[in-house]
């Protein structure tokens, strides 16, 4: 008697992916016990994830940069990747003291053989190049980087890896580009572990720019040691899908962690931010400010864990989520979660979702400005509080002129 | 220059205006007087263009132009100011850009250039000084957080700023104090000239000690059902609205 085993459709993506992946650890597969997520899980309750499980994903050589809406020479100590491969012609590195700057792919003893998702699995089994940052514990002064992460082609998978190790009381601000670009069907599954020790800065400031066929998932792990300051920036711009797990566990005292967010979907565009941060230790403090601007028939999603352990006693954490929807016909799903163990604690959410204020527009219309400008204003007002956290002046740039390219519409 | 002719008005199937009509020629000062719900409030609105409103008959021209098909903006653009009687707070707004940005759209609807820098600065410092507007207040969000004064005194500001043919005053004398009346008072005097006109929407006589009309005219039932000189106010300072109700009621019987 034969018994008929059902293959999973991660099992079988994977097996298809063999056949088009460079790397060595291709055939380390840790996707057997483990598929991908259906909306009864909770944590997957709004985000659907057929059209990428159903679809045979191939890796791509190509090394050529498509035209993307930003001009990389403007960009001093940038690191270009385009579908997962460094792009060394492509970047420029000046010398940097007490910074070691690799962009290989990590070998398979970092990665866990216990994957918690499907798309963690995906690039623990197959990951692509990445950039993996050491600033050593002797850099005083602030390390300022540019990565540029470029995925095209038609059906094309891409799985960077990247890594960031900030030494004892070091200083790094990182500002990283996801592209897809314009007419292709990508789908990246980008990884970042970030590790901050006793004192270290971090500032990061991530966009996500997508295409009308792309799916983005992006997971960020942050281990935060004592006295250190981790700040991110996530602005998701467009996009088809886009599914980013933002996390933050608290591994020392004194630790300040500050996860931002805008993300402007349209037309039937679908954005999911999910965010853990957990407060293992005492005297510490999270925020947490995240503005959604919805149009059209767009999905917006947002879920903000924050849980605070017996004994992270003295711990602030603090957590706003606000939406715009400025169609009927756009959705948000916007979820606080507090789990609190401790007695001493200050810890407050607050999520709405509203449309613009009417007599607001009517006020600046009597003043002379125009409907569509004012509008304009007043989302620009709704987001400025989380833009105002941004260091980039280019990513500020990018923002108003998608907000301008969006409203226009 | 304004002329409204039989104009019918409702908010939610709710009729406020029956037939008004009032015309306005350039430099004249008019009162809108008239008891609570006669339908002053709503003329103010109507004129400026809030859709909140439904005219279903009637026309109103400004300049020779038909005021009731153009958006709000384009109306001031031409020339109407209504300083509200609640002005709206917005957050995140700075009432610099905002202005700034009001002026522009101004300008470009004229045919001009943006204004400089300089000149634009040089013009918030005269005209806030019209108002005794501190310049702190400038550079806050539009209204947030003024007290009922500032909210006022930054109207007149918006309207010297904007040097409007037709300001549209909606009862801008509610919740002054006597000094802040008289500042508000003071800064509109000094922009009366021969080309602009002003309707002053108002409950009370006081605003008027200051604001001196040309023409006083009572609202009720939406209608206007009496017009007189300056002494009308006094008249009905003393004698209340009862009066009138009572002749109009007469009338319409």
């Amino acid at each position: 008697m034969e018994t008929a085993v059902k293959t999973s459709k991660l099992a079988s993506l994977a097996k298809h992916l063999l056949g088009s992946y460079d790397g060595d650890q291709g055939k380390n597969s840790y996707v057997s016990d483990i598929d991908f997520p259906s909306t009864r899980e909770e944590n997957w309750k709004y985000t659907r994830t057929a059209h990428i499980s159903g679809k045979d994903w191939q890796f791509s050589k190509v090394r050529s940069i498509p035209e993307i809406p930003l001009e990389l020479s403007e960009f001093e100590n940038r690191i270009v990747f385009v579908n997962g491969n460094y792009l060394k012609d492509q970047s420029s590195l000046t010398a940097l003291k007490n910074i070691d700057i690799q962009t290989g792919i990590l070998n398979s003893g970092t990665f866990s053989s216990h994957p918690s998702h499907a798309f963690e699995a995906l690039s623990n089994s197959f990951p692509q190049e990445g950039i993996h940052v050491k600033v050593k514990p002797e850099s005083t002064e602030t390390v300022e980087l540019y990565v540029f992460h470029i995925f095209t082609g038609d059906g094309v998978i891409s799985q960077p890896v990247n890594t960031i190790f900030a030494g004892r009381g070091t200083k790094l601000h990182i500002t990283e580009f996801y592209i897809h670009s314009t007419g292709s069907t990508t789908f990246a599954n980008v990884s970042c572990k970030i590790e901050l020790e006793k004192g270290a800065h971090v500032h990061t400031d991530v966009v996500q720019i997508g295409s009308e066929n792309s799916a983005h998932f992006q997971q960020t792990d942050a281990t935060l040691h004592s006295d250190s300051v981790y700040t991110h920036n996530l602005i998701t711009l467009s996009g088809k899908w886009t599914r980013n797990n933002t996390n933050a566990r608290i591994a020392g005292k004194g630790v300040e962690c500050n996860f931002n967010g805008i993300y402007i979907p349209s037309g039937n565009e679908f954005v999911d931010n999910h965010t853990v941060i957990d407060h293992e230790n005492p005297h510490s403090q999270s925020n947490e400010l995240y503005r959604g601007v919805l149009l059209d028939q767009s999905i917006g999603v947002f879920n903000g864990k924050v849980f605070v352990r017996q004994d992270a006693q003295k711990t602030n954490a603090f957590q706003s989520n606000g939406n715009v929807l400025l169609s009927d016909t756009a959705t948000m799903n916007s979820k606080p979660e507090l789990e609190i163990y401790a007695d001493d604690v200050k810890c407050s959410h607050g999520s709405t979702t509203g449309q613009l204020d009417e007599d607001a527009i009517f006020y600046l219309q009597a003043r002379g400005i125009s409907a569509k400008s004012a509008r304009k204003m007043l989302v620009g007002a709704f987001i400025e509080s989380v833009i105002e956290k941004i260091k980039n002046r280019s990513v500020m740039e990018l923002i108003q002129h998608t907000v301008e390219q969006k409203l226009r519409r | 220059m304004l002329n409204i002719n039989n104009l019918h008005a409702e908010i939610d199937g709710k009729k406020i205006l029956n037939g008004l009509s009032l015309n306005i020629k350039p430099g004249e000062v008019h009162a809108i007087m008239g008891p609570n719900g006669s339908g002053k409030s709503t003329l103010a609105s109507v004129l400026a263009g809030n859709e909140a409103f439904n005219v279903t008959e009637g026309e109103v021209t400004f300049l020779g132009e038909n005021l009731l098909e153009m958006a709000p903006d384009k109306r001031s653009h031409l020339g109407v100011f209504l300083a509200f009687q609640y002005p709206v707070e917005i957050p995140g707004v700075s009432n610099i850009n905002f202005l700034k940005a009001a002026i522009n759209e101004h300008r470009e609807s004229l045919g001009l250039e943006p204004m400089s820098a300089k000149e634009f600065l040089a013009r918030v410092k005269e005209k806030s000084k019209l108002v005794e507007l501190d310049n702190k207040l400038t550079n806050r969000s539009v209204n947030e957080g003024f007290s009922g004064g500032e909210k006022k005194r930054n109207e007149i500001f918006q309207m010297a700023m904007l040097e409007p043919k037709l300001c549209i005053l909606d009862e801008t004398d509610s919740g002054l104090d006597i000094d802040a009346l008289r500042i508000v008072a003071n800064g509109v005097n000094q922009l009366r000239n021969s080309e602009r006109s002003f309707l002053v929407v108002t409950h009370y006589q006081r605003l008027l000690d200051y604001i001196v009309p040309d023409y006083v005219h009572v609202l009720y039932n939406g209608q206007i059902v009496k017009t007189g000189g300056k002494d009308l106010a006094f008249e009905l300072e003393s004698k209340g609205y009862d009066w009138i109700k009572k002749e109009h009621n007469e009338v319409s019987a």
